[in-house]
């Protein structure tokens, strides 16, 4: 079903709401609604036609057209379409009906719509604090362009605390985090433990906020902004600019040259390459198996230095730019890259024929940090942690993008929806990625690798784009704007959907259990931290200010 | 002062002397072998004296609820595993063979376990009272498995004394020992987890608990405890080689005792292989084993009471 076919039914069923809509392609669908029929459209959307729920964007876009939107996205996969609902509200007060009672996977998007541009949904389950620092002045929000990128509120209350939740009856608190030794990042998790069994949690999150989405939209140009979102992630990098690039390119309607979209292809999957490796290794030290974890980081690092060779970078950053890539593959590099991957395969084929086979992992993983079908559906949860739950969705194929369209590979599935079936499909990923790099190589043909862009990107235009991350869906929302920046960029990247679902994973299960299952969605805080105005400490040690730790770090030094 | 007493003075010494020198050798050892076994370089065989030595020369911070109690946890725990010393043959007969007998051993054993438990109690964070919870439960199925074994061997030799019993003497029964073989096997299985190493270091468990009951000490107290945990891997390794592989131990010095230590050595290789090979287990997988366990410790003590 095309585009066109899915809009007529939406105008069938609600008709005058429907206010019109854009369908610059086949693929991208556009519906501008009343505020009041967003509720029952979008439910229509995900209930009646199934869609899977994405991501849902709060814009201030009183400059220019008086109003705040929203836009809630949605992915219909085996249709290839991705479709934006979009609403306009006033300007005073703008408030719009809350879809998480209907959409539960809508619940952060729309708690982080409230604090960053004071949007409020109204009816939402529970409206707490999400995003912002614990004492972040009320009524201050951060994405409004009325406030500038550089902002720091007067009135900040470093003493205020976050207020938690009461835990259930009989139950202790364990705090996990903000630091702890599996997570490589800060995040806390009340958990509410009963002996050994935990019974319920608390999220707070966010503590390593960079703003990088409002730098993005005050200060940087549209070709300074890949080098920032590869930034957002310290392993997909490449992820994030190409899709920022991507919704970029769909909104004004460009296309790279065919052999830029190969090299895009062979980065983002040598990226994938590593995140398995490294995360298969990680996955191991979890669960105390640390000779593994090891070895894998003894094979992964081949690939590193491949990455570098190319990029000159270890990692796989600053390749993308709008319209094309910076370097190019050399003809020696592609076959010193053909070595790497033949003696990558070599290695890791006994790795996973000795894994699958270890009783004693199995043990740890099997039943454990169950996400089945139901829960993927309500939280719209997407990548390995899907696909274990039987799932059959993969951007890659469900919205082709780059070279993948002309490329051929399997999307592996587990039925399992533990995390044994992560780890099954993490390990067999590695050798399809494998496979697309080896018929890329082949199928590379010579050309240019940028385009020549002449002319000024026209504004106001959307684009999206979703690219299959090694954690799942990554999904970029794009209003191009004036002085060569966007107007609005929001990007959701996928541990902000897999994220959600934790509490509902280790719910009932031991604490030994929580840490793996927290690391077989392979969390990315950074990804999920990627918006605030400034980096304010939202310390747990109260007797010290801000300035004091200041100066105490500097004595010390 | 007769000679008996002297020896025991001396004796006693020389063992808590030898324990005290190899034993963070042995941790070396074990360090750079799971070093090779992860293809890594590894450190230095003599890197634990040097860690010992740092953490001694550190500022002492006491951050735990009870810093008496955390004090006299860390002595507790060294001075328990030092007397052990004195109680077990090391190459040569147990030094305080007069003075005590292997009741005694089985109770400082026991012990040494609560020196951890006194440790997690005075720290008081959540993560050492999950850790001690732990430690608790494992304790409480794993101790019988000593004691069952020295039992075993008591019984065969009719006798407490520690030399005749820590002298193989689980094999002194009729024709076959089958009781005996029956607890090697047990212990074999369950020796990981007396020497708290993976896959049943759960009560420590870094990715989870963060060192658990150990989680805050610091500098020179968390060197004393860190030395009477690398003691126990000997200790037990010693205790092990007497109980089940006593062969050799009565030649002449210096063979016998270079065997002996010879013993502990692929004693020590062979746990840090299993401990390189395996994930940990959960707390209540690891209890769930030694309860099988303690069922087939259970059928070789009542083939023990029949002479078998």
């Amino acid at each position: 079903m095309t585009a066109r076919a899915r809009l007529e039914q939406l105008k069938q069923q609600f008709g005058t709401s429907i206010l019109r809509a854009d369908l610059p392609s086949d693929t991208r669908l556009f519906v501008h609604v009343e505020p009041s029929a967003v509720k029952p459209i979008c439910r229509h959307i995900f209930r009646d036609f199934d869609a899977r729920y994405v991501i849902s964007i709060g814009i201030d876009d009183r400059p220019f057209s008086g109003t705040f939107l929203v836009a809630h996205d949605f992915a219909f996969d085996k249709e290839h379409l991705l479709c934006s609902v979009l609403t306009q509200l006033s300007p005073e007060n703008p408030k719009i009906d809350s879809i998480s009672d209907v959409i539960p996977a809508a619940s952060w998007a729309e708690r982080e719509m409230r604090d960053l541009v004071g949007i409020e949904p109204v009816g939402h389950p529970y409206p707490k604090r999400l995003v912002l620092p614990d004492g972040w002045p009320d009524g201050l929000h951060p994405l409004r362009k009325d406030v500038s990128w550089d902002h720091v509120p007067k009135d900040f209350d470093e003493d205020r605390e976050f207020k938690f939740d009461d835990p259930p009856e009989g139950c202790t608190v364990v705090p996990f985090g903000p630091f702890h030794p599996t997570l490589d990042e800060p995040a806390h998790f009340r958990l509410y433990v009963e002996g050994e069994m935990v019974r319920g949690c608390e999220y707070r999150g966010f503590m390593v906020h960079r703003g990088i989405e409002k730098l993005a939209e005050s200060v940087m140009s549209y070709n300074d902004i890949p080098m920032l979102a590869e930034r957002i992630c310290g392993i997909c990098g490449c992820v994030h600019s190409v899709t920022y690039a991507q919704s970029v390119e769909s909104a004004v309607a460009i296309h790279p040259p065919a052999r830029a979209e190969y090299i895009r292809t062979i980065m983002l999957e040598l990226e994938r390459l590593h995140s398995h490796l490294l995360w298969v290794g990680l996955a191991c030290h979890i669960v105390g198996f640390d000779t593994l974890f090891m070895q894998s980081f003894r094979i992964r690092e081949p690939i590193m230095w491949i990455a570098e060779k190319i990029s000159g970078n270890r990692k796989t950053y600053s390749m993308c730019l709008i319209g094309g890539v910076r370097s190019d593959i050399a003809p020696e590099t592609k076959a010193e890259l053909r070595a790497v991957l033949d003696k990558l395969e070599n290695e890791w084929r006994p790795v996973v024929a000795a894994v699958s086979k270890d009783r004693n992992i199995q043990k740890r993983t099997r039943d454990v940090g169950v996400a089945d079908k139901k829960l993927v559906k309500e939280r719209g949860l997407v990548g390995p942690v899907a696909r274990a739950a039987g799932v059959d969705i993969d951007c890659r194929r469900d919205h082709p993008y780059a070279a993948y369209d002309r490329l051929e590979f399997d999307v592996i599935t587990e039925q399992g929806s533990d995390v044994w079936s992560r780890v099954l499909v993490r390990a067999k990923e590695v050798f399809e990625s494998i496979r697309i790099i080896r018929q890329c190589l082949e199928k590379m043909e010579d050309g240019p690798i940028q385009l020549e862009i002449k002319d000024e990107l026209p504004a106001g235009r959307l684009g999206l784009s979703s690219v299959e991350a090694p954690r799942g869906e990554s999904h970029h929302f794009v209003i191009t704007g004036e002085n060569n920046r966007p107007r609005r960029w929001r990007v959701r990247a996928p541990t902000y959907q897999n994220l959600q679902a934790v509490p509902a994973m280790i719910k009932d299960q031991q604490i030994a259990d929580m840490t793996i299952s927290l690391g077989s969605i392979d969390p990315c805080f950074s990804c999920t931290d990627r918006l605030e105005t400034i980096d304010l400490r939202s310390g747990k040690v109260r007797v010290w200010s801000q300035d004091e730790l200041l100066a105490l770090t500097r004595k010390k030094a | 002062m007769d000679l008996g007493v002297a020896w025991t003075i001396v004796g006693g010494f020389l063992n808590v002397c030898v324990v005290l020198a190899v034993a963070p050798f042995f941790q070396g050892v074990l360090r750079k072998l799971t070093a090779r076994i992860q293809s890594r370089q590894g450190p230095p065989l003599l890197q634990p004296y040097f860690d010992l030595l740092k953490l001694l020369g550190k500022e002492d911070i006491e951050s735990g609820e009870t810093p008496a109690m955390q004090r006299f946890a860390v002595y507790l725990a060294l001075a328990t595993v030092l007397t052990i010393a004195c109680l077990v043959p090391m190459g040569f007969g147990a030094p305080m063979n007069g003075s005590g007998d292997v009741i005694l051993l089985i109770y400082l054993l026991t012990l040494s376990g609560i020196c951890t438990l006194l440790a997690g109690l005075a720290a008081g964070s959540t993560y050492s009272l999950v850790g001690i919870s732990r430690e608790m439960m494992v304790m409480i199925a794993l101790e019988p498995l000593f004691v069952i074994a020295i039992v075993v061997g008591a019984m065969h030799t009719q006798s407490l004394r520690l030399n005749t019993v820590l002298n193989g003497s689980v094999y002194a029964a009729g024709d076959f020992p089958w009781s005996g073989a029956l607890m090697l096997v047990v212990m074999l299985l369950s020796f990981q987890a007396f020497v708290q190493r993976v896959p049943f270091d759960t009560s420590e468990a870094e990715t989870e608990l963060m060192e658990g009951p150990l989680m805050e000490y610091s500098g020179p107290k968390l060197a004393l405890f860190k030395y009477a945990q690398f003691a126990r891997l000997v200790i037990y390794s010693a205790l092990f080689v007497a109980l089940f592989v006593p062969w050799g131990s009565h030649w002449m010095f210096p063979l016998g005792w270079l065997l002996f230590w010879t013993k502990v050595f692929v004693l020590v290789v062979l746990v840090t292989a299993v401990a390189a090979t395996h994930a940990r287990y959960r707390i209540d997988q690891a209890i769930r084993f030694f309860a099988s366990l303690i069922v087939v410790a259970f059928v070789a003590l009542g083939l023990a009471s029949y002479g078998y």
